[in-house]
């Protein structure tokens, strides 16, 4: 008779499988901190007020690449620091993959914001660059936690809503992505780490 | 079914699944190598050569980062794969402070491969697959 104490022999093999996968993922991996992430929502936020406001309306595009650049700066600061502190390398393998999987969808926004802005499509703007960073995200999910390619799937699911909406809605909309869902994750992927410490 | 061959069909199953295990190629016998399994088997060991193996290199305070062990226990574990070639170890000083650099061997990187495809084969001899 089998006990109640006996672990199958397939279960065993199957764990220290899972268990070499985690080790090479670990290895492979960049760490992404929930501050970052609540950082960059804070600033999209502060965007999104400033963006509606009376006076700064018609400089809405201003002040969001203004922002992007600003959350882009907090954002890397941040992911860089716990890294050097933890004594991880900043520059390996991990973070060029990292960079290599968000740059090119980063790049193409870059160049469709000013195909839109020279033809005059300033209400595609929004849609499109939610569209290419969620893209970014997800592709560069490849070298991080797979929390990032959910929030890249999600900033793809708000793009097409942001693409099909109108003019009207579309400030509330770059500020629930780039606001919201930041925040978001932030705090969700800064509560998965503290599980882990606790 | 009468009482009989519902008792003995277990001990049948469980004699096939035992027949189906010796298939498995060994780890250690096949290769001649008698330190093989404990040295991989060990949780620690499997982790850090495991890491090495989609790195590079990986300093040593990187990979007490990643397994979370001391100073001790990891130099102890690093030394027992460096002794079996399955690491080497970079000495040297980074603003005055010891850095010890591991990569993982040609070697070392066999004996994983050989670890992976017994685990592979356990999981389809039990599987039936």
């Amino acid at each position: 008779m089998q006990s109640a104490n006996a672990v199958r022999i397939d279960s065993h093999a199957a764990a220290t499988l899972r268990y070499i996968r985690a080790s090479m993922d670990a290895a492979a991996s960049v760490a992404v901190p929930g501050s970052a992430g609540i950082a960059m929502g804070s600033v999209g936020l502060l965007a999104m007020v400033a963006s509606s406001a009376p006076g700064l309306h018609e400089y809405w595009l201003g002040v969001w690449l203004v922002a992007a650049f600003l959350g882009g700066g907090v954002g890397l600061a941040l992911m860089t620091r716990p890294a050097s502190l933890r004594g991880l390398s900043l520059y390996g393998t991990p973070l060029r993959k990292f960079a290599l999987g968000l740059f090119p969808a980063l790049f193409g926004g870059a160049v469709m914001t000013a195909v839109h802005w020279s033809n005059g499509n300033l209400h595609a703007i929004p849609g499109t660059w939610l569209l290419l960073y969620g893209c970014a995200l997800v592709s560069a999910s490849v070298a991080a936690t797979r929390i990032i390619a959910a929030m890249g799937a999600s900033f793809v699911a708000l793009s097409l809503i942001a693409l099909l909406a109108p003019d009207s809605l579309q400030m509330l909309l770059l500020g629930s992505g780039f606001g919201g869902l930041h925040m978001l994750f932030g705090f969700l992927i800064g509560r998965k780490g503290h599980e882990r410490q606790v | 079914m009468n009482a009989k061959s519902r008792a003995t069909a277990p001990v049948e199953a469980a004699r096939a699944k035992r027949a189906k295990l010796a298939s498995v190629p060994g780890t250690a016998h096949e290769n001649d190598d008698a330190t093989f399994d404990r040295l991989v088997y060990e949780r620690v060991r499997l982790g850090i050569m495991s890491a090495l193996a989609v790195r590079e290199e990986l300093t040593f305070s990187e990979l007490k980062v990643l397994f979370d062990v001391s100073d001790g226990n990891l130099s102890a574990h690093a030394r027992k794969l460096e002794e079996a070639k399955y690491l080497t170890c970079t000495k040297s000083f980074a603003d005055r402070r010891p850095k010890s650099v591991y990569r993982l061997t040609q070697r070392g990187r066999d004996a994983l491969n050989r670890y992976l495809d017994h685990v592979e084969a356990v999981i389809k001899a039990t599987r039936g697959t």
